[in-house]
C-alpha cells in the first residue's frame, strides 16, 4: 500500500533549516528568520520509496517553553498534528545551544532524527563532532549534513525512513535533581487516566505543568478526567519547590536543560588547539567591550540613519515623479474637476491615491533601511548590539532586540512605528514583546516632526535647537517608564524568556542575499499597507467631509463663483473673443491651463517645451491664446484668468475648511473640548488631533488647512499665533507631548493588531496612549499655569521629571528579580560574548 | 556604568541628528512669458506648502529677491536678468533648488 508520512522540520533560527527544507523537496525557498516569514506554515513534498513524505517546515525556535507566537505554532503542531517523524536540524558549529531545542523534542518523545547541519562550519572552525557518541547520547539517529551544498541528503531520507519503521522512542531523560520527586508524583497522577496517558508523553506534560505552562494546563483541561485534583498538585509542588528551592521551577527546569546540552556537548565536541579563540572572538572583544562597545553601536546607528534617513529622504524626492505621475495619471481617468467643487468619485478617487502616494513615498527609505537591517543581520552584528543592550533595557521590562523596533520605530527622530512594529516579531519574550509593541509608536516617527516644526518656530522660535532636543529625547524618558509601569502591572503575568542568542561568527554579507530580504520586507509592508491605507482613506474621506454643505452656503459659493465668471465673461467681451469665449468656456480653459503645466512639468529644456506649446496651440487655439498670452486679447485675458484661478482656489478652501469644520469629525472635535481644554486644546486642535490618527501627516496639513485660510500671504504659523491670540509656548508644549504619545494612525494600530495577534491589545494601546497623552498635556497645561511656568521653564522642568522617574523606574525591581535573584540568565552570551 | 554611557551616547546621537521630514518637498516652476515666474511648492503627501520661505538667488548666491508661499502654495516673481536659482526652503535640508536655467517658457 502506498502511504503517506508526515514529517516536521524543526529548528532554531539561522541552523540553515529551511536549506535543510530546500535540498530535501527541492522547493525554491528562501532563508530569513526574519519578523514573521517563518511564522506561515511552509510545506514540501518529496517521496520515500512509495510513500509520499509531506515535510512541514517550523518556525524557527530557541527552545518550546515560552509563549512566542512561533513557539506556540511550533509546539502545537507537534503535539496535535502527529508528524510520525521530527527531523531537527542542529547547527554543529553551535552545538550546545541547538541541543537545547533538541532536548525539548526528545522530551517531547516524537521520533527525531538529528541533522547536524553546516558540518563545514564547524570543520572550519577547527571543531570536531563525535557523531557516533551523540548517537548514543541522545539515543537517536544523527546524520551530518551540509545543506547548502547537499551533502547528506541521502543519509537524512535514509535515517527517516528507519526512525518510520522502528516507531519506538526511547525518551531521552534530563535529571532534574530535586524536582525528580515531584515530576514522578505528578506524572502518576497522569498516568492513572486512560486517554492522557496513551495520548500524550506523560513525563513531559508533568513537568509542562510544574513549569507552570498555560497551554499544557488548556490540554490538561481538554483531556483529563479529573484535572483539578492534578492542578492543585501542581500548585502545592510549585509551593513546594520554591520554598524548599529557594528558586522558581521554570528557571529550575531551564538550567537543567541547559547543563544536559553543556554537558553532551562537552562530551561530543572536539576543538582543535589554538582554534580556541577564531576571528570572530578576537573582533566581539572590542565590538562587545564594555565602552567601546556602545560606541561602536552608536556609530553604526548614526551610520544606518545617515543612509536610510538622509539618503533615502533625498532618494524618496528623486523618486517622486513616479507617484507624482500615477496621481496625475489617475486624475485624468476620474471625471473632470469642476469649478468650485468637484464630482464625488473625483474627490474620493484623489483622495485615495494620494494617502496611498503618500505612503509609496517611503519606500526608498524603507529599502534602504531594510537593506541596512539584513547586512546587519546578515553579518553577525544584530545579536551583539542586542547583547549590548540588554542589560540597560531589561531594567525597563524590555529586551536587547527591542532595539530594533525601537530604532525603526524613531528612538531619534526620523522613523516610522510600522516597521518598528513589524520587527517586535523577533522578541523571544512575550512581555518584552508586547511592551515593546506598546512603546514603539511613542517614538517620534517622522510623520510627527512637521507639527513639531511648526509650533517650535511658532512659540519657541528663539530656542528652537533646544526645543527639538527635548522633545527628541523626552520620548525615550517617557517610554521606558512606561514599558517598565506596563511589565510591573498588565504584563506581569506573560512569560518571559532568558536572553538567549546565538553569536554567529562574523561574515560578509551577501549583496544578493541583502538586497532580496530587504525587497521582500519592503514588499511585504508594502502589501499589508497599501490595502489598508485604501479602506482607510475611504472611512476619513467620508468623515471630513460629510454631511457636507447646507442649502444655504451651497448657494452662496454658487454666487461667488457666478460673479467671478462673470466678471471675466465683462473682459472677454471687450475684446475680440467676445462671442467666441462665452460663459461655459471658462472652467474649460482654467482647466487647460492647468493641463498645460502639469504637461510642463519637469520639462527643463526650451525646444521640448516648445513642442508641448504646440500641441497645445493645435488642440485649442482660442483657448491657448488665453492662456499663453498670444496676442493684446490674449494678454488682457490671461490677466484676468488670474484673477479667477485665485477666486477658485480660495472658493476651495474655504469650502474645504467649512465642511471639514461641520463634518462629523469636526462635530467630535467640538464634543470632546470641555475635557480637552484643560490639556490647552480648543476643538480646531481637536480637529487636528483626530484627522492625525489617521495618518499622522495630517496633522501638519490639517493646521494649515484651519489656520491658512485668510488670503493675507501669511505663514500658518503666524496666522495660527493670530488666530489663537490666548495660545502660548504652554499650549504648544502640551499639544507636543500630546502628539508624541498619542496613539499611532491607523496603519500602525493595525499593524499593532497583527504582531499582538488580538484586537483587544490594539484597543488598549489606542486607549492608553491618548489617555497618557491626555494625562501628561493636562500636567503639564493645568500644572504649567498654576506655577506660572513659561512654556521653556515647564518644558525643562517635565524633562527633569521624565529622567527622575526614568531612575526610580530603573531600579524597582520585577516580579522575578524580587522574588529570586538568583542567578543570571545569560549564561550562554557571556561564554560567547565577553 | 555603562547603562548610563549607552544612555549618554545615545542622547549624543540624537543631538547630532539632522532633522528629518515626513515628506518630500516639491517644487515646479514656469515662465509666465510676461516676465515673471511662478513656482509652485507642496508636499508629496498632499500638504500645503504655503508659508514656506522662497529665495531667489543671483550667481553669486546673494538673495535677489525674498518672500513665502502663498495661501495656494505659489510664489510669483519678476524673472531676473541674469542667471539665477530659485530655493525653496522648508528648512534645513529639506529644500528644492531649481536652476532658472532649466525654468522654461
Amino acid at each position: 500500500m502506498s502511504s503517506s508520512l508526515l514529517v516536521a522540520l524543526a529548528g532554531q533560527p539561522n541552523c540553515g533549516k529551511s536549506t535543510v527544507f530546500n535540498m530535501l523537496t527541492g522547493a525554491r525557498q528562501h532563508v530569513a528568520n526574519y519578523p514573521g516569514v517563518t511564522v506561515e506554515k511552509k510545506t514540501g513534498f518529496f517521496s520515500l520509496g512509495d510513500m509520499r513524505v509531506e515535510l512541514v517546515d517550523l518556525p524557527g525556535t530557541y527552545s518550546l517553553t515560552s509563549y512566542s507566537l512561533e513557539e506556540r505554532v511550533a509546539r502545537d503542531f507537534l503535539l496535535n498534528d502527529n508528524p510520525g517523524v521530527v527531523i531537527d536540524v542542529a547547527d554543529a558549529s553551535n552545538l550546545k545551544r541547538n541541543l537545547y531545542l533538541t532536548i525539548q523534542l526528545l522530551e517531547m518523545e516524537v521520533p527525531t532524527v538529528v541533522a547536524l547541519n553546516m558540518m563545514d562550519v564547524a570543520t572550519r572552525r577547527g571543531q570536531s563532532v563525535d557523531i557516533a557518541k551523540l548517537e548514543q547520547l541522545l539515543s537517536v539517529p544523527v546524520v551530518p549534513t551540509v545543506a547548502k551544498k547537499g551533502e547528506g541528503k541521502e543519509a537524512v531520507r535514509i535515517a527517516v525512513e528507519h526512525a518510520h519503521a522502528e516507531k519506538t522512542v526511547a525518551p531521552f531523560v534530563v535529571d532534574y535533581g530535586p524536582l525528580e520527586s515531584r515530576i514522578d508524583e505528578i506524572s502518576a497522577m497522569l498516568a492513572g487516566d486512560p486517554t492522557l496517558g496513551a495520548q500524550y508523553p506523560v513525563r513531559w506534560l508533568a513537568v509542562k505543568l510544574l513549569e507552570n505552562d498555560h497551554e499544557a494546563e488548556v490540554l490538561l483541561r481538554r483531556v483529563h478526567s479529573a484535572p483539578q485534583g492534578v492542578l492543585d498538585a501542581v500548585v502545592l509542588a510549585r509551593a513546594g519547590f520554591l520554598e524548599g528551592e529557594g528558586r522558581d521551577i521554570e528557571r529550575h527546569i531551564a538550567y537543567a536543560r541547559h547543563a544536559a546540552a553543556g554537558r553532551i556537548a562537552r562530551e561530543v565536541v572536539a576543538v582543535e588547539e589554538g582554534r580556541g579563540r577564531s576571528l570572530s572572538d578576537r573582533a566581539d572583544r572590542f565590538i562587545c567591550h564594555r565602552f567601546l562597545g556602545p560606541v561602536i553601536l552608536v556609530l553604526i546607528l548614526l551610520a544606518l540613519y545617515q543612509v536610510s534617513i538622509v539618503f533615502g529622504g533625498w532618494l524618496a524626492a528623486e523618486v517622486w515623479p513616479l507617484w507624482g505621475g500615477i496621481e496625475t495619471f489617475v486624475s485624468d481617468m476620474l471625471p473632470a474637476a469642476g469649478f468650485a467643487e468637484d464630482p464625488l468619485v473625483r474627490s474620493l478617487g484623489e483622495w485615495v491615491v494620494k494617502s496611498m502616494t503618500a505612503i509609496l513615498n517611503y519606500l526608498p527609505i524603507f529599502l534602504l533601511l531594510f537593506a541596512f537591517i539584513a547586512a546587519m543581520e546578515d553579518s553577525g552584528y544584530m545579536p551583539r548590539m542586542a547583547f549590548i543592550l540588554d542589560r540597560l533595557f531589561r531594567r525597563f521590562g524590555l529586551h536587547g532586540q527591542s532595539t530594533l523596533p525601537m530604532i525603526l520605530g524613531g528612538v531619534y527622530v526620523g522613523g516610522c512605528a510600522i516597521p518598528g512594529v513589524m520587527a517586535t516579531k523577533a522578541i523571544p519574550d512575550e512581555r518584552a514583546r508586547l511592551a515593546t509593541i506598546l512603546i514603539v509608536p511613542m517614538m517620534n516617527c517622522l510623520a510627527k516632526v512637521p507639527l513639531y516644526l511648526i509650533l517650535i518656530d511658532a512659540y519657541f522660535p528663539q530656542m528652537g535647537g533646544l526645543a527639538m532636543f527635548f522633545i527628541a529625547t523626552v520620548t525615550l524618558f517617557m517610554a521606558l517608564p512606561v514599558a517598565k509601569a506596563l511589565s510591573l502591572t498588565i504584563l506581569r503575568k506573560k512569560e518571559q524568556a532568558p536572553f538567549i542568542m546565538e553569536m554567529p561568527p562574523y561574515h560578509v554579507p551577501t549583496m544578493g542575499g541583502v538586497a532580496r530580504r530587504s525587497i521582500e520586507r519592503t514588499w511585504l509592508f508594502v502589501k499589508k499597507i497599501i490595502t489598508v491605507v485604501a479602506a482607510v482613506a475611504v472611512v476619513i474621506f467620508v468623515l471630513i467631509n460629510f454631511p457636507g454643505l447646507s442649502d444655504t452656503r451651497r448657494a452662496h459659493y454658487a454666487a461667488e463663483e457666478k460673479a467671478a465668471i462673470d466678471a471675466f465673461m465683462v473682459e472677454v467681451d471687450k475684446t475680440e473673443y467676445k462671442g467666441v469665449i462665452t460663459h461655459d468656456d471658462v472652467l474649460g480653459i482654467i482647466l487647460f491651463d492647468e493641463a498645460l503645466r502639469q504637461a510642463k512639468v519637469g520639462v527643463t529644456d526650451q525646444a521640448v517645451s516648445d513642442t508641448i506649446n504646440e500641441r497645445f496651440d493645435t488642440a485649442n487655439p482660442v483657448y491657448s491664446a488665453v492662456v499663453r498670452r498670444q496676442g493684446d486679447s490674449g494678454r488682457t485675458l490671461n490677466r484676468e484668468l488670474r484673477k479667477v484661478v485665485s477666486v477658485r482656489k480660495q472658493l476651495r478652501r474655504e469650502m474645504r475648511t467649512e465642511r471639514f469644520e461641520g463634518s462629523f469629525l469636526g462635530v467630535v472635535g467640538r464634543a470632546i473640548e470641555p475635557v480637552t481644554q484643560y490639556a490647552g486644546f480648543n476643538w480646531r486642535i481637536n480637529i487636528a488631533l483626530l484627522s492625525a490618527f489617521a495618518a499622522k501627516e495630517n496633522s501638519a496639513a490639517t493646521l494649515g488647512a484651519i489656520y491658512g485660510i485668510d488670503g493675507s500671504g501669511q505663514s500658518v504659523e503666524e496666522s495660527m499665533k493670530q488666530e489663537e491670540a490666548g495660545f502660548t509656548p504652554l499650549h504648544a508644549l502640551a499639544l507636543m507631548l500630546f502628539m508624541a504619545l498619542y496613539p499611532p494612525c491607523i496603519p500602525t494600530s493595525i499593524m499593532v493588531r497583527h504582531q499582538s495577534n488580538s484586537t483587544k491589545w490594539m484597543m488598549f494601546s489606542i486607549g492608553y496612549q491618548s489617555l497618557l497623552g491626555l494625562l501628561v498635556a493636562t500636567l503639564v497645561f493645568t500644572g504649567g499655569s498654576m506655577l506660572a511656568l513659561s512654556g521653556f521653564q515647564a518644558m525643562w522642568a517635565f524633562y527633569a521629571l521624565c529622567v527622575a522617574v526614568t531612575v526610580v523606574m530603573a531600579m524597582i525591581p520585577s516580579r522575578e528579580e524580587a522574588r529570586a535573584a538568583s542567578e543570571d540568565g545569560k549564561e550562554p552570551c557571556k561564554e560567547n560574548c565577553s | 556604568m555603562k547603562k548610563l554611557l549607552v544612555l549618554g551616547l545615545l542622547s549624543g546621537l540624537l543631538v547630532l541628528s539632522v532633522q528629518a521630514y515626513a515628506h518630500s518637498p516639491l517644487m515646479s516652476c514656469f515662465d509666465n512669458g510676461d516676465g515673471t515666474v511662478t513656482c509652485e511648492g507642496g508636499f508629496s503627501d498632499g500638504s500645503s506648502a504655503a508659508g514656506v520661505s522662497m529665495i531667489v538667488k543671483g550667481p553669486d548666491g546673494n538673495a535677489l529677491m525674498e518672500g513665502k508661499m502663498n495661501q495656494d502654495s505659489e510664489y510669483t516673481f519678476d524673472k531676473p536678468e541674469g542667471a539665477y536659482t530659485v530655493v525653496f526652503d522648508a528648512g534645513e535640508g529639506h529644500g528644492v533648488v531649481i536652476d532658472g536655467a532649466n525654468i522654461v517658457e
